[in-house]
């Protein structure tokens, strides 16, 4: 009976990757490379208006077409794919720091510590997250620093409840109580043995929360509570391009499906990793 | 004596039921040097005494000392010298060691965090000198604990809690999940480091053979109460009480001609 | 019926057996996952059991010794299975599965270590018992009638009581006579048991040892016994196959294989463990451990482990072979050639 559980971790490491995992590795790497390096490459132009090329549709000198102040499509969502992962990045590490900090706390806690923690988690938990980042960042004054504060400090609660049930877990493990017997301290237990072997469900859940902070982030922008114009902030970009979608749809259709693409693909990426690292998902 | 466990009483709560006592005033001592056998079936409560006396747990009745330390209401220096002198070797030798840490950082850390050696490289030293003594090759020093077998990840979690010269090792069932080739391995190498290091050794096991072999002094436990104890000769050769008498005969043993006898014998006395 | 089987004595003319299942050059291979390769668990394994023969089949992790038994009845739907397994004189590998399905609790039936994973907690004990009747179209009441009888042979107090309770209110002991009675019901002639009694305690091990030993002599029923434990071995069976790393390395009667184990292995797996009714001041220690299956040595599986190997041993890989009553897969019998 023990035979196939001898076979399983030989099993994961040689299997290779299916030709659709590959895709969306090359495309988040893409995405990545295009965030990173792109707006190196940007032609000045774009941050300058010239209204007698505005809403040219897609040729060869400007692929995506141009917008409304004439400035080339294609190469401002290259230079909004740097402003927008880059604020997604910031948001849910800033969130997940936020978010293990109170699990952990609250794991190691006392228990009417970890019962108040767990109750404003729960409360958090209860409040739609977008409304009330909406709220924080026209308080704060609408701009794409309050947007990634406000989503920052809204996001947290699903990691921290989370996390915190994977720690208790983890400490329900004997090599937990072999520590305790060897008398370490209660922040070595808990940063040494307990935490980092509770975070590998965090690496899956950071990666789908990229393509979900992309989302929201353009969605705030697009209401007008983040990135401001001229910012090329693919939501920003969409607000301020509605009023052409009848007549130059290249506007709002390519930073959309940038918004699109992007949150798919880490989505995407989070499913692949969630279904690499527990065998028993496979097949689906 | 070392330690000595004073009529201990322990229960758990079980709502909606009421608690469920595990432990019913149990009275045991280890003295310096000397393997003591806590010895039952499951329910026993044997795992839950070696819980007491790692102070892993707080029995609600009863005391716990050793040597002088009151272990239940320990604190400050009292805690630590009694967290660096009373160490622990648990069954699962898959659970008990923590993934992420290299074989290095798992056997020193008991130096480290008990400031027993100054420097890094002093600690180094010390662990590989461990390794070697309880039969792992100190090159190995840095690698992770996945690739190791059950019983070398045994002699890792011996070496960690041996390192800091403890003097109880309390191990929970530290053979049942080994491979029958490999528990004489382990069985030898806790007899050995007894010896060598003058260390007393509680060892909890449900299988009577390998605490025959390994321990001078036996606990029968039953429900949370003690049975009968006594030395090796007094609990192997004459037990008192009928309970160890059954247990006792109902242990196979591993020859056809003996084990058929005792068999047929028990058999014939049960049938009367 | 409350005798200890009689040991067969080693000087008496071991009786003949008519052959109830025999299998030969059995290989299982499992699967690495999607990858398409897969790695030989069990490496062509020869061996016959008798008519109410019993069989004690022994080995470490990685043995492959359930997976062999698991194969007879052929329950791992991934495994890649080849040789021959003839049962009443029909290969088991070439039936349909539909076949198989039949032959399985009525021919051939299975019992496993944790008796509780295979209760139904919400199906009173009646009826799982009589469900393997009930499946091959026998009435209800007649079903429940030798569920009855084969409970009460089974020594289950008041079972006549207790036909309408659910597992959850019966101890461990009962619960693994419970399975028992699943799997005898259908009137096996061949129970395959796969460490049975090793998550029990002593006594009830004990118990369900002597329950074993009865009903395989009362229905002269065949019985392989899959353990780890040379006690329960020593007490039970009348022969034991030890296996090796997916092969036999020896089968013989339990009397002359204790007595005088041949291969190095037996040797030292019997030396190895306590006993309870002996001093010794140590023990002999076999030293390392058994391969994982990706990693078998070359030539003999054994040989980097064994304190007798010599040339050949890492080069050749030793044949099952007779001698006197047993067979050995060892260089030493054929000596050392020099």
């Amino acid at each position: 009976m023990t035979a196939p559980a001898i076979a399983q971790p030989a099993a994961r490491r040689k299997e290779g990757f299916s030709a659709f995992e590959m895709f969306v590795f090359a495309l988040v790497v893409a995405l990545l490379a295009i965030a990173v390096f792109g707006p190196f490459f940007a032609p000045d132009s774009i941050y300058s208006s010239d209204i007698a090329n505005s809403l040219m549709p897609p040729s060869a000198a400007n692929w995506f077409g141009t917008d409304d102040q004439g400035r080339d499509v294609f190469w401002r969502l290259i230079v909004g794919a740097q402003t927008t992962l880059l604020s997604a990045f910031l948001v849910v590490t800033l969130y997940s720091l936020i978010g293990v900090t109170i699990a952990t706390v609250a794991a190691a806690g006392p228990r009417w510590l970890d019962e108040g923690l767990m109750r404003i988690t729960d409360i958090g938990l209860a409040l739609p997250g977008m409304i009330v980042a909406l709220g924080f960042a026209a308080a704060m004054g609408a701009s794409l620093r309050s947007a990634v504060i406000a989503m920052a400090i809204t996001g947290w609660p699903i990691t921290a409840r989370m996390l915190r049930g994977i720690m208790r877990q983890t400490m329900e493990q004997p090599f937990v109580a072999g520590a305790q017997v060897l008398g370490v301290s209660k922040w070595r237990l808990m940063t040494k043995h307990v935490l980092p072997n509770s975070l590998d469900v965090l690496i899956v859940k950071w990666a789908g929360d990229i393509g979900t902070t992309v989302l929201v982030l353009a969605s705030l922008s697009f209401i007008g509570v983040g990135a401001q114009p001229p910012s090329a902030e693919w939501g920003a970009t969409i607000a301020s391009a509605r009023g052409y979608v009848s007549t130059a749809w290249w506007t709002v259709v390519a930073p959309g499906a940038a918004v699109a693409i992007t949150s798919i693909a880490f989505g995407l990426l989070g499913d692949i990793i969630q279904v690499r690292r527990d065998p028993s998902l496979r097949g689906n | 004596m070392l330690m000595s466990i004073d009529s201990i009483s322990k229960s758990y709560n079980a709502f909606p039921n009421p608690p469920a006592k595990v432990l019913h005033d149990v009275t045991l001592n280890v003295d310096t040097g000397e393997a003591i056998g806590l010895v039952g079936e499951s329910g026993s409560g044997k795992s839950t005494i070696a819980k007491c006396m790692l102070a892993l747990i707080k029995p609600e009745e009863g005391r716990i000392t050793y040597d002088g330390i009151d272990v239940i209401h320990a604190k400050g220096d009292d805690l630590r010298r009694f967290r660096r002198e009373v160490q622990m070797v648990f069954q699962d030798p898959y659970g008990s060691l923590n993934p992420r840490m290299t074989v290095e950082e798992l056997i020193g850390e008991g130096l480290l965090i008990h400031k027993l050696e100054p420097t890094a490289a002093a600690r180094r030293a010390r662990v590989a000198e461990m390794m070697e003594m309880v039969g792992l090759n100190p090159n190995d020093m840095d690698r992770y604990t996945r690739s190791f077998s059950g019983g070398q990840r045994q002699r890792i979690a011996i070496a960690r809690a041996l390192v800091i010269r403890p003097r109880i090792l309390v191990c929970d069932e530290p053979v049942a999940a080994l491979d029958v080739s490999v528990q004489a391995q382990v069985i030898n190498l806790l007899q050995d480091m007894q010896k060598k290091l003058n260390l007393a050794i509680v060892f909890v096991a449900h299988d009577l053979a390998v605490v025959r072999h390994l321990c001078e002094k036996i606990v029968v436990l039953h429900k949370g109460k003690v049975v009968e104890q006594g030395s090796r000769d007094e609990i192997f050769g004459a037990p008192k009480m009928p309970y160890t008498q059954s247990l006792l005969a109902a242990v196979p043993v591993p020859d056809p001609v003996v084990g058929r006898a005792r068999r047929a014998a028990r058999r014939l006395e049960t049938a009367n | 019926m409350k005798t200890v089987h009689p040991l067969p004595d080693e000087a008496s003319v071991v009786p003949v057996r008519q052959p109830l299942i025999t299998v030969e050059k059995l290989t299982v291979d499992m699967p690495l996952g999607r990858s398409g390769s897969s790695v030989r668990i069990v490496d062509g394994v020869d061996f016959t059991i008798g008519v109410g023969e019993r069989v004690a089949l022994v080995g470490e992790s990685g043995s492959g010794k359930s997976l062999t038994a698991r194969a007879l009845m052929r329950l791992d739907r991934l495994a890649k299975l080849s040789g021959r397994v003839d049962f009443d004189g029909t290969d088991l590998l070439k039936l349909s599965d539909r076949d198989m399905g039949k032959l399985r609790g009525s021919s051939i039936a299975m019992v496993f270590q944790d008796p509780m994973s295979f209760l139904d907690p919400l199906m009173t004990i009646g009826d799982q018992v009589a469900e393997t009747l009930r499946i091959r179209g026998i009435g209800k009441a007649e079903a429940r009638k030798r569920a009855l009888a084969v409970l009460d042979e089974l020594g289950v107090d008041r079972a006549a009581e207790r036909l309408d309770a659910y597992p959850h209110e019966f101890s461990g002991g009962m619960r693994q006579r419970v399975v028992l009675a699943m799997a005898l019901v259908g009137e096996p002639r061949l129970l395959i048991a796969d460490e049975p009694t090793t998550a029990l305690d002593v006594r009830v091990q004990d118990q369900v040892l002597d329950l074993l030993d009865d009903v395989s002599t009362r229905r002269g029923l065949a019985v392989l016994f899959i353990t780890h434990d040379l006690g329960v071995v020593a007490g039970f069976a009348e022969r034991v196959m030890v296996m090796y790393s997916g092969r036999i390395v020896e089968d013989g009667e339990v009397a002359s294989v204790f007595a005088k184990p041949s291969h190095p292995y037996t040797q030292g797996l019997i030396k190895a463990v306590p006993r309870i009714d002996q001093d010794l001041n140590t023990l002999y220690a076999i030293p390392g451990a058994p391969p994982p299956p990706l990693a078998r040595p070359s030539g003999c599986p054994f040989h980097p482990r064994c304190d007798q190997r010599f040339d050949r041993c890492g080069v050749d890989l030793p044949a099952l072979q007779p001698v006197g009553m047993s067979r050995v897969a060892c260089h030493l019998l054929d000596g050392k050639g020099a």
